[in-house]
């Protein structure tokens, strides 16, 4: 078990046994997903001056010993490599690194360092307070063992700071995290890392990840991501929750983004922001499929086949006659199991009109009902009886626990 | 015309989104601790402090506005800084003091619960316990941002000591001679208060508070300017307000010899004012004031110290992940509270040498702000300027000969 803690500032000898300086960084190349191999250690020699010696000289790397196989007078040394490398100390000891595996963000504490594929390696992170300990000398305190040692897979962890985060050395596995989750890593990280970890994302990622924000953070980020940016990322939101991000935002912002939006998507939103934030109009979402009645299944596939790609889900299709009068719904099981030239009229639930939702309406009540008749979705009717939205189960349980 | 007067507009809601940090920090000044070591100040030196007070309000302004300035550029909170680039050893070094200053300040607020209280003859073994579970609960279950705003409005009664202050019809005249004439006693009880003078208003945890607010609220540089008027005023506005305070307990109390043992003896000061409310009102304004200070340190610790050390934070998390988090603030509610229950330990006393303990670490911490403020690698082209180092150092130099000289005299038993 070799950490980096422990050979820091340790003596350099050559091979004639002579010192020549102590360790004061070791450097890396960064890329995602590998375990990076040391490729230069950065020394102090006499005077203070600093150079740094390849890996390849180096004969034994130890707590004990750092040791090189050739004379001093023998050693290449290099001033300053001139590609892009990380210092280890410099950039990653003490910094905030994404845990991905985790999903949070955590400070390196120490790194352990080993053979991978026979070279020396950075192998994985130590974030455990025993790591802490280490570093202050006091690793003894821990004589029985107590400790646990918690290391991150170095391959799993990605650093956020010195433009280490970039579209290029992003880890994939990052960003195959659930939106929730990179949300989380977001508001934990500063507003300038949280908003170049958003911009590495693709803008779909990035949008369900706005909108699992808490709204302080929200509102932050998008002021500073700057209106094109954010208009980008906003455009692929759905409609409800750009309305409900408008509501937080200052008029001028919030006009500024609008300008921003496609047209279809507008009109959904500006008829969403009439409505007060915690009622069912100001809840629900305006993404949903809507049928006719005399619609036969096949019809009615078709049509959920062309506006699935825009939907975030999709339990039931809404029949609404000519005029847009709120009918029933059609669960997508009853479409399965049903015949091909069934129509929608004949395969409608009919449930009491106290099962539908007015826009008006407070979260107590939409809970009540929802709860009543056991519904994941919920139709929401203007004062004239014509379906405006849905209110989803999940838009109900962020209401009740906006904090999770 | 129109076009302009909507760009007026826009200006002074841009105002009101970044005003804040600076006078909740300010306001925050003036808790228990602060309204005591004033009150002392003037009870029992009179007028003499005040020059003290005026370099203070200076130091104030030009340190708050370093944490500002960090907290732009940096976008991180002190702790986290301070790790980044001083490594763990000293990370825990300046953890350490700002938990021993933070602890101290804390046992002052819950002193503060006891000592208003006891002027109704409410015993601290009632009080305290109730206002430690209080914290305990609000922070929590319940809101802490309604409550924060609740005990900062309370907390504005201060302003009854400016009016105060002008009903006694003091001699401004011998007042802004004393803000302009150093004089120093060289005895151990003079320079006691003088340190806690500037222990209770230049805090550790003030620059702390500060920079983490400026990151929390998202400041860019654009709201550089804004916000250094905002920490500028705040500093005037805390010392106005400690300012009045002293020169009415000096031409009250001062004046006839009273000195203050216990809460009922500072509030004497509000008489003028108050007449037969004055008890009642000071009792008060010192709960408040308590209160608030009360809930924002815990957190406010906890916050800095996870921070710095990578450990999980905030009131959404659970307790297994936040284990750290949730103990810190306890350590801080739990411990301050025992210290306060202990038999026989004055109330007054204790919020005193709080302020002392602040005074004496808040050294350290600035140490650690100037190495940050002047490193061109993590403040670029926003490294100090000389003036504002040459008011810091001052300041720093000014508490360690203060707290020398404390030392010396102690031993030399001029008392």
């Amino acid at each position: 078990m070799l950490y980096l803690s422990q050979i820091l500032d340790s003596k350099i000898s050559d091979s004639s046994d002579k010192a020549i300086g102590r360790l004061r960084d070791i450097l890396i190349k960064s890329k995602a997903g590998i375990y990076s191999s040391l490729d230069f250690l950065l020394v102090e020699g006499k005077k203070g001056k600093e150079f740094c010696i390849p890996f390849e000289y180096v004969a034994n790397l130890s707590k004990d010993e750092i040791s090189l196989k050739n004379t001093f007078a023998n050693v290449k040394t290099v001033i300053e490599p001139k590609e892009n490398y990380i210092k280890l100390k410099r950039d990653v000891l003490d910094q905030q690194i994404v845990d991905v595996g985790g999903a949070r963000v955590v400070r390196v504490n120490d790194l352990k360092i080993g053979l991978f594929e026979n070279k020396m390696s950075v192998l994985g992170i130590d974030v455990s307070f025993k790591g802490l300990l280490r570093r202050v000398g006091l690793a003894w305190v821990d004589f029985f063992d107590a400790l646990a040692i918690h290391l991150i897979d170095w391959r799993k962890a990605q650093p956020v700071k010195r433009g280490a985060l970039k579209l290029d050395t992003i880890s994939q596995d990052l960003t195959r995290l659930h939106p929730a989750d990179l949300a989380n890593i977001v508001e934990d990280l500063s507003l300038r890392q949280g908003s170049k970890l958003m911009s590495s994302l693709d803008e779909d990622t990035a949008a369900q990840v706005v909108e699992e924000m808490d709204p302080e953070v929200k509102k932050m980020l998008v002021n500073h991501l700057g209106t094109e940016k954010a208009s980008k990322i906003i455009d692929r939101m759905s409609a409800d929750e750009i309305a409900d991000l408008l509501q937080i935002l200052s008029k001028e912002e919030a006009k500024d983004l609008l300008s921003y939006l496609q047209n279809g998507k507008l009109k959904k939103v500006q008829k969403l922001i009439k409505y007060g934030k915690d009622t069912a109009g100001g809840i629900m979402t305006a993404d949903f499929v809507t049928g006719q009645p005399d619609w036969t299944v096949k019809h009615a596939t078709m049509e959920i086949k062309k506006a699935s790609p825009a939907m975030r889900s999709m339990l039931y299709i809404y029949i609404t006659d000519k005029e847009g009068f709120f009918k029933g719904s059609v669960s997508l099981r009853r479409l399965l199991t049903a015949g091909k030239d069934q129509t929608m009229m004949d395969m409608i639930k009919r449930l009491p009109s106290s099962s539908t939702l007015r826009t008006g309406q407070k979260i107590k009540e939409i809970v009540s009902v929802m709860t009543k008749y056991n519904l994941y979705t919920a139709a929401v009717l203007d004062d004239n009886k014509k379906l405006v939205g849905m209110v989803t189960i999940d838009d109900v349980m962020r209401q009740v626990f906006p904090k999770a | 015309m129109r076009e302009r007067f909507k760009k007026i507009w826009i200006k002074i809601a841009f105002i009101f989104a970044v005003v804040g940090p600076g006078i909740i920090a300010a306001n925050a000044d003036n808790d228990a601790g602060g309204i005591t070591t004033y009150s002392i100040a003037g009870a029992h030196f009179g007028t003499k402090m005040l020059w003290i007070l005026l370099l203070i309000t200076v130091s104030l302004a030009v340190t708050q506005e370093m944490g500002v300035r960090i907290g732009i550029v940096t976008r991180q909170g002190l702790g986290g800084v301070i790790r980044e680039h001083f490594g763990v050893r000293w990370t825990a070094f300046a953890m350490l003091a700002m938990l021993v200053a933070n602890i101290g300040t804390v046992t002052a607020e819950f002193a503060g619960v006891a000592a208003s209280f006891s002027i109704f003859d409410i015993s601290k073994y009632i009080t305290v316990p109730l206002a430690a579970l209080a914290v305990w609960f609000i922070l929590y279950k319940g809101s802490f941002k309604t409550t924060q705003k609740i005990f900062l409005v309370f907390s504005a009664f201060y302003i009854v000591y400016i009016i105060n202050g002008f009903i006694i019809r003091p001699d401004f005249g011998e007042a802004a001679v004393s803000l302009f004439t150093p004089t120093i006693e060289w005895t151990a009880p003079f320079l006691l208060t003088a340190i806690a003078l500037i222990g209770t208003t230049i805090t550790p945890w003030g620059q702390f508070f500060i920079q983490s607010y400026v990151v929390d609220k998202g400041l860019g540089i654009k709201h550089y300017k804004v916000e250094k008027a905002e920490v500028f005023f705040g500093a005037f506005l805390t010392d106005i307000v400690s300012f009045f305070i002293i020169i009415s307990t000096a031409a009250t109390l001062y004046k006839h010899g009273i000195r203050i043992t216990d809460a009922r003896d500072a509030a004497i000061a509000l008489k003028p004012l108050a007449g037969q409310f004055a008890q009642l009102l000071f009792a008060f304004g010192l709960f408040s004031a308590s209160m608030l200070g009360a809930f924002i340190l815990p957190t406010a610790t906890s916050y800095a110290i996870c921070e710095a050390f990578g450990w999980e934070s905030g009131f959404n998390t659970t307790w297994k992940t936040g284990k750290v988090f949730y103990s810190i603030i306890l350590l801080t509610i739990v411990v301050p509270a025992a210290i306060v229950l202990l038999p026989n330990v004055n109330m007054i006393k204790i919020m005193i040498l709080s302020q002392d303990v602040n005074g004496m670490l808040l050294p350290f911490i600035l140490i650690f702000v100037m190495k940050i403020i002047n490193n061109k690698e993590i403040m670029g082209e926003h490294v100090n300027k000389p003036i504002g180092n040459i008011i810091s150092w001052l300041t720093i130099i000014g508490i360690l000969a203060a707290t020398v000289a404390l030392l010396v005299t102690s031993f030399l038993g001029y008392n």
